[in-house]
C-alpha cells in the first residue's frame, strides 16, 4: 500500500522517518524509523567507566546532561557509592535547568509551529494582541508599541522574500485555528523564549563549566565550594544560581504557562487525538535523600497499565524479567537469535543492515526499519514522557501534581481523559516545567542552607581510586529526561567498562514494533490520526511533535 | 708459551675532543632532561606556600627542560657535523652496520656480553658494531625526542625555530599524542643510560682496553700487533 | 554574494529600525568579530551593501548539540542572526518545513543562489557499507553533503562531529564516521569543540560576512582567531601550575582553593580553544573555572586520549591504568635486574677471565683465531 513519508521529519532532535497508510482521510497503519546509528555502546567497551559519563552526555546535546546524569549514577550503583547532599542538590538543580530549558525550547521552538501560523500574525491588531496579553498574564512586554514593533519586524523579515527557517511551512492550512492577534503574541513569545533559554542554562556553566555539555563525576560533583574563596563556587555564583531560578519561575509563570492555555484552549478537540498506547512507565527522579530511596524522589517511580490510575505498578530495572529490548523490527543481530528479548545487563550491540540501499523510497516494513531498538517492560509497549511522569505522580496521590493538572484541567474545562492525547502530553510538559522550576528553589535554598551549617563536602572519594573496585560488579543509573524514563546498565570487569547499555526515552517512544507485532507509542499515536492533506501532514507533525522527539538520542 | 712476556700496548687516540665534549654534554642533557621531564608529566606536591607568587618551582623545571633542550640539539647537530669530519672513530661509517664484518662483529659482541664468553679475536677500537648500531638508533631517538619537544615547544613560542616543527603536530594526530610519545620515549633513555654505563665498565672489564677513561682522556690501549696505522 | 536579495540595511529599514539601531547592530557584530572601533565603519558598509546571505545548515551523525550551542549566541543574539543577518534556509532543527517541503528548500537554495550559499555542517559523515548509518529522506548523507557542497561559497565544519569525527569516530569507529574536510576537496573552515562556544560559531560566521572572506586558518583548518591558543596558556590557574600548586584530589584543599587541575588529568595544556579567553555561555565560566578539567573537547581524536582523569593516556592493551610511567619504570627495573645479574655472573667468572687476560697478553703466539679455553 502507497504509504505518504515524512523524512526528515523536522523540529525534533534528529534523524526521524515516519511512514503512515492514510485512508480515507485516517491513519490506519504507521512505521517510525530511526536513520542515524553511531554505535555508543560499542563504542564504551573496555573505557575507564568513570569517563562513561562524558560518552554518553554527547549521545544528545538537546537533553545534555540527562545522559551523564544516569551514566554517574550507574558507575555509583555498581560501585555502591553515595554521593555528599550537596552533589545530590547541585546534581538536581542541574536536572531541573535542563528540563526547563528544554520544555521551553521544545515549546516555542519546536512545537508551536505546528498551531502557530506565523503568516497570519502579519494581520494582527497589535492592540488586540495587547489586551490579550495583558488579561492572561502579567509579563510586562505587552504593550501595543511593543506587538506593532514587532509585527513591523516580521513584515520586513517576510516581504524580502527570503523566509530562511519559516520558508514551505504549512502556512494558510485549515488546521490552524489561532487567531491572528493570539499568533503575533506566539511569534512574539518565540523570539523572547530564543533569547531567554539561553539564560537559564548559565546555571550549569556555573556548576559544570558549559552549557551544552556540562562536566560530572562519578562520586559527586566537579565543583568545589568556599564560600572564602573567588575560585569556587560561592557567594556571587549562587547568588547567579538564585537571580536565575527567580527569572526562570517568572519566564514560565508568566509566559509559558498562559501562552500554553490560550493555545490549548483553540486546539480542545486535540484532547481526543493521539493518544496511542495506554500503558505508561516512569522511572521517577530528583532525589532527596539518596537515589536508593525512590520513595523520597520528587518524580515518583511506577508503571500504569490500560489507563487505570488506580493501580501502581512497581518498577525494578535490575529484574531481568521487566525490562528487555527487542530488534525484531531493528537493524540488528542477536547471538540468540532475533526474536528474543535481552535484558539490558546481557544486552547486545552488533549493526545488521537489511534495509533498501538508498537512495530508496520506502522503507520494507515487513522486516527490519530502524536503528532504533525496542523496549518492552514486562512485554508491555510503555509511552514515556511527561505525561507519564504526572500521571503516576497523579495515580500515587501526588498532591503537588494533582493540583497544577486539576487546575489545568478546570481551566480547560475538559475531562481528565483529556490527558490521554496530543493535546495531553503537550500539557503535561507545561504543568511539570511549573513544577520542576519551583521545586528549583526550594533545592537551591536548601543547598545554601547546607553550606551555612557548614557542609561544603561535594564529592567522595570513596571509590574513586580503581583499586578499591571489585573484579566484577553491575550497576542500572535510572533517571528521568525531559522526554522521559532513562537508564543506562553497566558491568564492569577488571576495572573497564564490559558492557553498556542505553535505554533512552524516545528508544521507548520511536522504536518498530516488537517480536509480536505490538506498535510503539509514536505508531500507536499515529492510528486514527485524520490527515486533512496527505501533501500537507501537519496532524502528523502535531502528533509526533508531542512526543519531542530525539533520535540521536533513541539509538546512540 | 715458554716466553711470556708482555706484548707491548700502545696507546690510540680515540675519541678527539668535540666527541668528548659532545658525549659529556650530552650525557648531563639527558639527565636534565630526563628527570625534568619526568617531573613534567608526574609534577612533586610540593606546596609549602599558599601562594602562587611565593613559588615558581613548576615553572623552573620546565625552563630547565627548555634550556637543556636547546643545548641538547645543538650538541647533536654538532656530532653530526663530526661524523663527516672527524677521525675514523668518530665516522658514521662506524654506526651503520654496512660490511658484512660488522655483522660478524655483532654476533661476537652479543656471545661476550649474554652469553659472557671468552673474547675471540678483535673488536673493534672504537665502537663495536653492535655498539655503533645502538647509538645510532640512539641518534633517531635523539631526534625524534628534539622533533616531538619543538613541535610542542612551538606552540609556546612565536620564535623561528621552535615553529620550524609545527608541523608535527597535525601530523601525528595533535598535541596529545606528540606529548605521549614524548613521554613514551623518556623511558627510552632511562633504560640506555642503565645498560649504555654498565657495558661501558664491563667492557672495559672484559677488553682492559681502557674503555672507561676514554671518554675521559681520548686514548684507548690496543696491543701493538693488532693495531696497525 | 552578488544580488540575491535586499542588503541588510535595506531591510531594517524596511522594518522599522532606526539608523542608530543599524549602527548599534553593526557595532555589536563588530564587536563579536573582535573588530576595532576605527574598523566600525568598514563593517557598517558591509551590511549596508550585502542581502542576507543564504545558509544551509546540514546534519548527520551527530548530537545536534552544536546547533544548540548556536543558539545560545549572546553577541549577537541568535534572533538577529536568524531575521537580519542571514537566511536559514534548511536546518532539520529549526524549520518549520517537513518532509518533502523541507527537501525541497534545500534544493531551491542549491539552485538558486549557486556559488552563493554558505554551507554549514554539523555531525559527521559514515562511509562503511554504503552509508547507511545515517541517512535523510532516503539518501545517504555523504550523497547530500557532496551535492550540497559543490557550489558552496563557504564551506563550515561546525563541531568536533563534522572537523575530526567526535564521538562516533572514536575506536573502533563502528560506522567509519568521517570528518567532512576528508569528503570535500575543497577548503573547510573546522571550527571544532564538542560543542564549540556560542560566540566562536556566530563570531566565524560573522567574520565571513564583515570581512567577506574567511578567517585566517590554521594548519588544520581551524580560525586562528579562536584556535591558535592553547587552553592551558590563556587559563587563569595558571600561576598556579608554574608555581606547581595542583589539585592533588577532587575537593579537596586544593581544589576549594582553585589550583590547577593538571594532576587531574586536565588536557588544557594540549588543547586549543577559545575556552579561557571567550568563556561559554556568555563569559560566565568554563570548564576548569568550575573545578573540572578540560578534556580536550576540540582536540582531533580526543576521546582516544584517555582515560580522562590521568594526565598520562593508558597504553593500548595494558589495561587503564597502566600508563607508560607502569611499563616504563617497569622496563627500568628490568634493566637495572639484568645489568645486576650480569653483574653478579661477571663477579663469579672474574679469576677466570682474568687470567685468561693476563696470558693473551703475555703470549705472543696468540693470534685473532685463537682464544679457545
Ligand atoms: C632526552 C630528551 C628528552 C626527554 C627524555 C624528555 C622528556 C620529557 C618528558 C617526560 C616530558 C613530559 C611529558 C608529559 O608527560 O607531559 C617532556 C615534556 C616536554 N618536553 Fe621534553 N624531553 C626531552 C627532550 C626535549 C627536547 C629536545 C625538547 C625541545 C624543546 C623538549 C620539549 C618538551 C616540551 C615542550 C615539553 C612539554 C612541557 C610542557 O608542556 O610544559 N623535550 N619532556
Ligand atoms: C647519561 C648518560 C650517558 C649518555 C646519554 C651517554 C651517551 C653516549 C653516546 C651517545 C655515545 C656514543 C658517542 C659517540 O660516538 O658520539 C657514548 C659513548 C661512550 N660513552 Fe656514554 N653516555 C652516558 C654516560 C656515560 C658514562 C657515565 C660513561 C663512563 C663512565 C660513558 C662512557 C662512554 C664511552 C666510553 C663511550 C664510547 C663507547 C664505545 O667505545 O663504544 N658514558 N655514550
Ligand atoms: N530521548 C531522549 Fe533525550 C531526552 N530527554 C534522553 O535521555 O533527548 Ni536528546
Ligand atoms: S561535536 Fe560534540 S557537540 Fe557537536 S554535534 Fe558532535 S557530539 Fe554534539
Ligand atoms: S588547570 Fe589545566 S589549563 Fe589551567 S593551568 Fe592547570 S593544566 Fe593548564
Ligand atoms: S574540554 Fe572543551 S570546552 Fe574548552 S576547556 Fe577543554 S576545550
Ligand atoms: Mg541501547
Amino acid at each position: 500500500m502507497a504509504r505518504v513519508v515524512v523524512d526528515p521529519i523536522t523540529r525534533i532532535e534528529g534523524h526521524l522517518r515516519i511512514e503512515a497508510v492514510i485512508e480515507n482521510g485516517k491513519i490506519t497503519d504507521a512505521f517510525s524509523s530511526g536513520t542515524m546509528v553511531r554505535g555508543f555502546e560499542k563504542i564504551l567497551k573496555g573505557r575507564d567507566p568513570r569517563d562513561a559519563w562524558a560518552f554518553t552526555e554527547r549521545a544528545c546535546g538537546v537533553c545534555t546532561t540527562v545522559h551523564a546524569l544516569a551514566s554517574v549514577r550507574t558507575v555509583e550503583d555498581a560501585l555502591k557509592v553515595s554521593v555528599p547532599k550537596n552533589a545530590e542538590l547541585i546534581r538536581n538543580l542541574m536536572f531541573c535547568t535542563q528540563m526547563v530549558q528544554d520544555h521551553v525550547v521544545h515549546f516555542y521552538h519546536l512545537h508551536a509551529l505546528d498551531w502557530v501560523d506565523i503568516v497570519s500574525a502579519l494581520s494582527a491588531k497589535p492592540e488586540e494582541t495587547s489586551k490579550i496579553a495583558q488579561t492572561i498574564s502579567s509579563w510586562p512586554r505587552s504593550s501595543p508599541a511593543y506587538f506593532s514593533d514587532l509585527q513591523k519586524r516580521l513584515k520586513g523579515f517576510v516581504d524580502t522574500g527570503q523566509l530562511g527557517i519559516f520558508a514551505n511551512g504549512y502556512w494558510g492550512h485549515a488546521a490552524y485555528k489561532l487567531p491572528p492577534e493570539v499568533n503575533l503574541l506566539a511569534v512574539a513569545h518565540y523570539l523572547e523564549a530564543l533569547e531567554w533559554q539561553k539564560e537559564i542554562v548559565k546555571i550549569h556553566a556555573i556548576f559544570g563549566g558549559k552549557n551544552p555539555h556540562p562536566n560530572y563525576l562519578v562520586g559527586g560533583v566537579p565543583c568545589s565550594i568556599n564560600i572564602d574563596e573567588v575560585n569556587a563556587i560561592n557567594t556571587e555564583r549562587l547568588n547567579q544560581v538564585g537571580q536565575l531560578i527567580r527569572d526562570a519561575i517568572t519566564f514560565v509563570e508568566q509566559v509559558y504557562i498562559p501562552d500554553l492555555m490560550a493555545i490549548a484552549g483553540f486546539y480542545k478537540d486535540w484532547a481526543a487525538i493521539g493518544g496511542g498506547l495506554q500503558n505508561y512507565l516512569c522511572y521517577g527522579d530528583l532525589p532527596t535523600r539518596g537515589y536508593n530511596e525512590p520513595d523520597s524522589f520528587k518524580f515518583q517511580r511506577g508503571a500504569i497499565l490500560n489507563r487505570n490510575l488506580n493501580e501502581v505498578f512497581e518498577v525494578n530495572g535490575r529484574d531481568n524479567e521487566e525490562i528487555k529490548e527487542y530488534i525484531a523490527h531493528s537493524w540488528y543481530s542477536y547471538a540468540g537469535g532475533d526474536q528474543k528479548g535481552l535484558h539490558p545487563w546481557a544486552g547486545e550491540t552488533e549493526f545488521n543492515f537489511t534495509g533498501p540501499k538508498p537512495p530508496f523510497e520506502q522503507l520494507n516494513v515487513e522486516g527490519k526499519y530502524s536503528w532504533v531498538k525496542t523496549p518492552r517492560w514486562k512485554d508491555h509497549p510503555m509511552e514515556v514522557g511527561p505525561l507519564a511522569r504526572m500521571l503516576v505522580a497523579f495515580a500515587k496521590g501526588n498532591t503537588e501534581v494533582k493540583d497544577v493538572v486539576t487546575e489545568a484541567l478546570q481551566k480547560l474545562n475538559v475531562p481528565i481523559t483529556a490527558l490521554f492525547s496530543t493535546l495531553g502530553r503537550t500539557a503535561a510538559r507545561g504543568l511539570e516545567t511549573r513544577l520542576v522550576v519551583h521545586w528549583m528553589k526550594g533545592f537551591y535554598d536548601e543547598l545554601l542552607d547546607n553550606i551555612k551549617a557548614g557542609d561544603v563536602r561535594t564529592f567522595t572519594r570513596e571509590k574513586w581510586d580503581p583499586s578499591t573496585w571489585p573484579d566484577v560488579c553491575e550497576g542500572v543509573g535510572l533517571s528521568e529526561a525531559p522526554r522521559g524514563a532513562l537508564a543506562h546498565w553497566i558491568r564492569i570487569k577488571d576495572k573497564k567498562i564490559d558492557n553498556y547499555q542505553l535505554v533512552v526515552p524516545s528508544t521507548w517512544n520511536a522504536s518498530p514494533r516488537d517480536a509480536n507485532g505490538q506498535r510503539s507509542a509514536y505508531e500507536e499515536s499515529l492510528i486514527g490520526t485524520p490527515v486533512a492533506n496527505p501533501e500537507q501532514p501537519v496532524e502528523i507533525l502535531r502528533t509526533i511533535h508531542s512526543f519531542d522527539p530525539c533520535l540521536a538520542c533513541a539509538v546512540h | 708459551m715458554a716466553s711470556a712476556q708482555p706484548i707491548p700496548y700502545q696507546r690510540v687516540y680515540v675519541w678527539e675532543f668535540p666527541v668528548r665534549l659532545y658525549h659529556w654534554v650530552n650525557a648531563v642533557c639527558v639527565v636534565a632532561l630526563g628527570v625534568t621531564g619526568y617531573l613534567i608529566g608526574n609534577p612533586l606536591a610540593i606546596s609549602y606556600s599558599s601562594e602562587a607568587y611565593q613559588q615558581y618551582w613548576f615553572g623552573w623545571v620546565r625552563f630547565i627542560h627548555f634550556v637543556t633542550a636547546f643545548v641538547f640539539f645543538f650538541n647533536f647537530l654538532v656530532r653530526i657535523y663530526w661524523g663527516f669530519v672527524g677521525n675514523d672513530f668518530a665516522r658514521w661509517t662506524n654506526f651503520i652496520p654496512f660490511k658484512r664484518a660488522q655483522y660478524r662483529e655483532m654476533v661476537e659482541v652479543l656471545k661476550v656480553d649474554v652469553l659472557q664468553t671468552k673474547i675471540r679475536g678483535l673488536i673493534s677500537l672504537g665502537h663495536n658494531a653492535l655498539a655503533g648500531l645502538i647509538y645510532f638508533l640512539s641518534f633517531l631517538v635523539f631526534l625524534f625526542q628534539a622533533i616531538t619537544g619543538f613541535a610542542l615547544y612551538s606552540s609556546m613560542s612565536d620564535s623561528f625555530f621552535p615553529r620550524l616543527f609545527a608541523w608535527i603536530v597535525p601530523l601525528m594526530g595533535g598535541d596529545n599524542p606528540v606529548r605521549q610519545w614524548h613521554h613514551v620515549f623518556m623511558w627510552f633513555f632511562v633504560v640506555f643510560v642503565i645498560v649504555h654505563v654498565y657495558l661501558v665498565f664491563y667492557h672495559d672489564y672484559v677488553e682492559g682496553r681502557g674503555t672507561t677513561s676514554s671518554m675521559v682522556g681520548g686514548y684507548k690501549f690496543e696491543r701493538e700487533d693488532e693495531y696497525k696505522s | 554574494m552578488a544580488d540575491s536579495g535586499p542588503p541588510i540595511w535595506q531591510v531594517m529599514q524596511s522594518k522599522g529600525y532606526s539608523r542608530r539601531e543599524f549602527m548599534h547592530f553593526c557595532s555589536f557584530a563588530a564587536a563579536a568579530a573582535g573588530i576595532h572601533a576605527s574598523g566600525l565603519l568598514s563593517v557598517v558598509h558591509a551590511f549596508e551593501k550585502k542581502p542576507r546571505p543564504p545558509v544551509i545548515w546540514l546534519h548527520f551523525q551527530e548530537c545536534t548539540c552544536c546547533s544548540e550551542s548556536f543558539i545560545r549566541s549572546s553577541h549577537p543574539i541568535v534572533a538577529d542572526v536568524l531575521l537580519d543577518t542571514l537566511s536559514l534556509d534548511y536546518t532539520e532543527t529549526l524549520q518549520a518545513a517537513a518532509g518533502h517541503q523541507a527537501e525541497k528548500c534545500l534544493q531551491d537554495t542549491i539552485k538558486n543562489y549557486p556559488g552563493q550559499y554558505i554551507l554549514l555542517v554539523e555531525g559527521s559523515v559514515p562511509t562503511k557499507d554504503g552509508g547507511v548509518y545515517c541517512m535523510i529522506g532516503g539518501r545517504t548523507a555523504e550523497d547530500i553533503l557532496q551535492e550540497a557542497a559543490k557550489s558552496a561559497a563557504s564551506v563550515i565544519a561546525w563541531g568536533s562531529c563534522a572537523s575530526n569525527g567526535c564521538i562516533q569516530s572514536a575506536s573502533p569507529n563502528p560506522t567509519s564516521a568521517t570528518p567532512i574536510h576528508k569528503l570535500l576537496s575543497r577548503t573547510v573552515i573546522n571550527v571544532p569543540g564538542c560543542p564549540p562556544i556560542a560566540d566562536v560559531m556566530t563570531g566565524v560566521v560573522t567574520h565571513l560576512l564583515v570581512f567577506g572572506r574567511a578567517p585566517e586558518l590554521d594548519s588544520q583548518g581551524r580560525p586562528r582567531e579562536f584556535y591558535s591558543r592553547r587552553v592551558h596558556d590563556t587559563c587563569y590557574r595558571r600561576p598556579y601550575y608554574d608555581a606547581g600548586l595542583f589539585v592533588e584530589s577532587w575537593d579537596d584543599e586544593s581544589a576549594r582553593k582553585g589550583y590547577c587541575l593538571y594532576k587531574m588529568g586536565c588536557r588544557g595544556p594540549v588543547t586549543y580553544n577559545a575556552c579561557g579567553v571567550t568563556k561559554w555561555n556568555n563569559g560566565v565560566s568554563y570548564p576548569i573555572q568550575s573545578g573540572h578539567g578540560c578534556i580536550g573537547c576540540s582536540e582531533n581524536g580526543f576521546w582516544d586520549n584517555g582515560p580522562f582523569y590521568q594526565h598520562l593516556a593508558s597504553f593500548p592493551g595494558f589495561g587503564i591504568e597502566s600508563t607508560a610511567d607502569t611499563i616504563g619504570t617497569a622496563l627500568g627495573l628490568t634493566a637495572l635486574g639484568g645489568v645486576a645479574l650480569h653483574a653478579i655472573t661477571t663477579n663469579i667468572r672474574k679469576r677466570k677471565v682474568i687470567q685468561e687476560l693476563k696470558d693473551d697478553s703475555l703470549s705472543p703466539e696468540k693470534t685473532a683465531e685463537g682464544g679457545d679455553n
